[in-house]
């Protein structure tokens, strides 16, 4: 058990804590409390999913043993509507085929109760970081998919590293029609340089 | 008389001559013994016939039945014999007074020429050998020729009446073979419907002289006797019994019969000749006694009226037959050997039926051992597979067990962790005391949610009531080892047991005395295993009892690898020293036994092994 407590993390993500046994939430919460984290928490699967701003990135400790949903259906939810939120396991009677499954599933973490505070919040900072992580490339990639192909053909030859005069002889057209769609392609990505373009490129190619 | 003056003479010159065969000849009256040679008679002829070389002594041997005993009937038949002789010149009868069975032997061996006997006799020999009826006794009484049968005869003071309330007492009779005593009377009994063996069922053959079996009869050793007709008036004319003494049962006798009868009647005795002599001699023999005056005292003295032709022997022959003993009728076996031989094709087929029975039952009882062996290995496969399913299931339930109660413990203490985690953090960052308080608080729920569980589980554990009922505990040792016969025969583990004192039944709770002599007795054979495999002992367990006046000392001694353990150790409960074990065993012995107020107790047994006491107070 740990002595020294850790602090200054500033978790930048909500964490929510998923689980039917009123006194594991409670006490969760407020050990988490104790490291600055502020936990939300839900008492199962539905009222969580319903509540919760899962499409924002964020971190989840999601009890495997519930009564209306067990924390891998809630897995399997999350992962089906592209949600960037980071899970944990925390399970009353784990096994290692669960835990290889959860992991195949894309879980951060998987702990058995009872489970140490100060490896719980390691594993919580490591998956708020992969949660942002995560949201940054989802909405690259969503940004990507919004291109119209012209400005996919022109993403592509900039990215390459050519010049707007380069582009228009290279697709035949007029360098002003670069020019528009190139400012299209900086609005959608949301960059402000050509670097932070390439880089959104490789976040959503990745 | 002047003949036996002759014969006198000429025996005199034999012994001269010869100077053998003298001494049985001197005395022409004397009975020839039963076993005599039929040599010397035939020797003794043409010796004699030579000797005598103008006048050819013709000696003719007459074997009588001797009914009545030799003097009897010498008296009866000498002077017959003396008529004859008288009346054949040159010729000399000799009396030869027999039994039945020695009349039987002389006709076989030819040592007689001529034999006077009853109607039995005379058929029986004469349907074995070669006899030809000469004449057949005249009396006096009847019609003459049928005055044989029998009478069953009873002291006149018994209380019997008719014939069939003998049945089954105490009999006497002459022999098996006897005509007028005891054949007629059998065939008697049978044509009446008694089964003549149950009848007979307590009979006692005497022999003759038949006066002997009257005797008998008056002293009270039997209470009825079978004898021939006229045998009780002879006695009572010769003044050998008192009128009176005796009655005659179920008396059939016709008017003109003078004696009591009880039976049929049948033929009267006859004379036969065997081929040893001539027919012209015979044809002699047969006038002159057909010549017999019936007032002649040759007549008188064999008590009838002479002699007549030979008449019907039928009815004693169909006596036999009805008896099932006819001399002609052949053993059963020669006649299912006659039968084979005419009807050789069914006899094969009986024998091949019978061979292929045979075969058949040999090969169903190949079949029926040989799945007797399968069911049998099936029958230990069986039982194998139920211990492993025994095993299996009480693992997972243990396993189910376990594996609840550690989710339930677990919740309450993930809480307590978590809390006190959180109150530790919110110390050290120097916060209040009333912000640790709750935190607190609820660490003291969890740990009331925790001992609740425990709790429940003990009420869980300590449900079954114990139920304490009258206890044959050796009956439940053998119940329990018939559970571990199997496993103890795997394990090459044998126990033997032994009892002292009187058996007495005690109040106990059977199921966990069961569970506490399986636990024993599975402890003391995994012990057995566990010893050095090098160490040559055969694994033996035994179990003794000894019922004192207040107590039953079990106790249970292995050769096994013996205590590697601390009395002290052994005491706790999940103190374990195999490999699989929980600890339990000893700890849920220790609790029964100490239920019913006894003692248990582990000692080291000499040279190795274990040994455990359980002691239970008797009531």
């Amino acid at each position: 058990m740990s002595q020294k407590p850790v602090t200054g993390h500033e978790i930048s993500v909500p964490v929510y804590v998923v689980d039917d046994d009123e006194s594991v939430r409670d006490s969760l919460a407020f050990m988490l409390d104790g490291y600055d984290i502020n936990a939300t928490t839900y008492a199962g699967g539905p009222s969580f999913l319903d509540n919760a701003e899962i499409m924002l990135p964020g971190c989840v400790i999601l009890d495997s043993r519930m009564p209306e949903l067990r924390g891998q259906d809630v897995q399997a939810i999350l992962t089906q509507c592209n949600s960037p939120l980071s899970i944990i396991f925390l399970t009353g009677h784990g096994d290692v085929s669960m835990a290889v499954d959860a992991f195949k599933s894309g879980a951060v973490d998987f702990f058995q109760k009872p489970v140490d505070g100060e490896k719980l919040v390691q594993a919580i900072m490591l998956a708020a970081d992969k949660s942002v992580a995560r949201s940054q490339q989802l909405s690259a990639l969503l940004s990507y998919q919004s291109l119209t192909e012209r400005e996919q053909e022109i993403l592509l030859l900039l990215v390459q590293g050519k010049r707007n005069q380069q582009i228009a002889e290279t697709l035949c057209i007029a360098v002003r029609t670069v020019e528009v769609h190139r400012s299209s392609l900086m609005k959608k990505f949301q960059a402000k340089t050509i670097a932070e373009l390439v880089l959104q490129y490789g976040l959503a190619i990745n | 008389m002047a003949n036996v003056l002759i014969k006198a003479v000429i025996a005199t010159l034999l012994l001269v001559m010869a100077q053998v065969h003298a001494s049985n000849e001197t005395d022409m009256t004397s009975s020839i013994p039963s076993d005599s040679n039929a040599a010397p008679f035939i020797d003794t002829r043409i010796i004699e016939r030579i000797a005598d070389n103008k006048q050819t002594m013709t000696i003719v041997d007459v074997g009588v039945l001797a009914t009545r005993g030799v003097f009897e009937a010498k008296q009866r038949w000498q002077p017959t014999l003396l008529w004859l002789q008288s009346q054949i010149p040159n010729s000399e009868f000799r009396l030869h007074p027999f039994t039945l069975a020695e009349m039987e032997t002389a006709v076989e061996q030819q040592s007689v020429d001529v034999v006077v006997t009853n109607p039995g006799q005379a058929v029986r020999l004469g349907r074995q050998y070669p006899l030809s009826w000469l004449a057949t006794l005249n009396s006096k009484l009847g019609d003459g020729t049928h005055v044989i049968g029998s009478a069953l005869v009873v002291r006149a003071d018994s209380h019997y009446q008719h014939l069939v309330e003998v049945s089954g007492d105490k009999i006497a009779a002459v022999a098996s073979n006897a005509f007028g005593g005891y054949l007629t009377m059998q065939l008697t009994v049978q044509n009446l419907g008694i089964n003549p063996t149950a009848f007979f069922s307590d009979v006692s053959f005497l022999g003759f002289p038949v006066d002997a079996i009257i005797y008998q009869l008056r002293d009270g050793y039997f209470d009825a006797a079978v004898v021939p007709v006229c045998q009780l008036e002879s006695m009572l004319e010769e003044g050998l019994i008192q009128q009176g003494v005796f009655r005659v049962l179920d008396d059939i006798s016709p008017d003109n019969f003078a004696c009591a009868l009880s039976t049929q009647l049948y033929p009267n005795w006859s004379i036969a000749k065997t081929s040893a002599i001539s027919a012209t001699l015979a044809k002699k023999i047969t006038r002159a006694l057909l010549a017999l005056p019936s007032d002649h005292a040759a007549s008188i003295a064999a008590y009838s009226t002479g002699w007549t032709p030979p008449i019907s022997q039928l009815s004693v022959d169909q006596l036999y037959r009805d008896l099932d003993i006819h001399p002609l009728q052949r053993p059963w076996w020669q006649e299912a050997a006659v039968w084979i031989k005419k009807n050789q094709q069914w006899a094969w087929v009986v024998f091949l039926f019978v061979l292929l029975l045979s075969v058949y039952h040999l090969i169903l009882e190949y079949r029926f051992s040989r799945s007797e062996r399968k069911l049998k290995a099936t029958l230990n496969r069986l039982k194998e597979k139920n211990a492993m399913l025994e095993h299996a299931q009480r693992v997972a339930i243990v396993g189910e067990l376990g594996s609840s109660l550690a989710h339930e413990i677990n919740q309450p203490l993930a809480a307590i962790l978590n809390y006190s985690q959180g109150g530790l953090l919110r110390i050290n960052k120097g916060a209040d005391a009333s912000a640790i308080t709750p935190a607190l608080e609820k660490i003291q729920q969890q740990v009331k949610r925790a001992d609740g569980i425990v709790q429940r589980l003990r009420a869980l554990i300590n449900k079954r009531a114990v139920a304490k009922s009258p206890c044959d505990v050796q009956a439940l040792l053998t119940d329990t080892l018939e559970l571990l016969e199997y496993d103890f025969q795997q394990k090459n583990i044998t126990v033997s047991q032994s009892c002292v004192g009187n058996a007495v039944e005690l109040e106990a709770d059977i199921v966990g005395l069961q569970q506490v002599l399986l636990n024993v007795l599975n402890n003391a054979a995994d012990a057995c295993l566990m010893r050095d495999p090098a160490v040559p002992i055969n694994n033996k367990i035994s179990i003794e009892s000894h019922y004192s006046d207040d107590r039953l000392i079990l106790t249970v001694t292995d050769n096994g690898i013996g205590l590697t353990a601390t009395s002290t150790e052994l005491q706790n409960a999940f103190f374990t020293t195999k490999k699989d074990g929980l600890g339990l065993g000893l700890a849920i012995c220790r609790d029964v036994i100490e239920a019913h107020h006894g003692q248990f107790s582990l000692v080291a047994a000499a040279p190795i092994g274990c040994r455990v006491s359980i002691q239970l107070p008797l009531p």
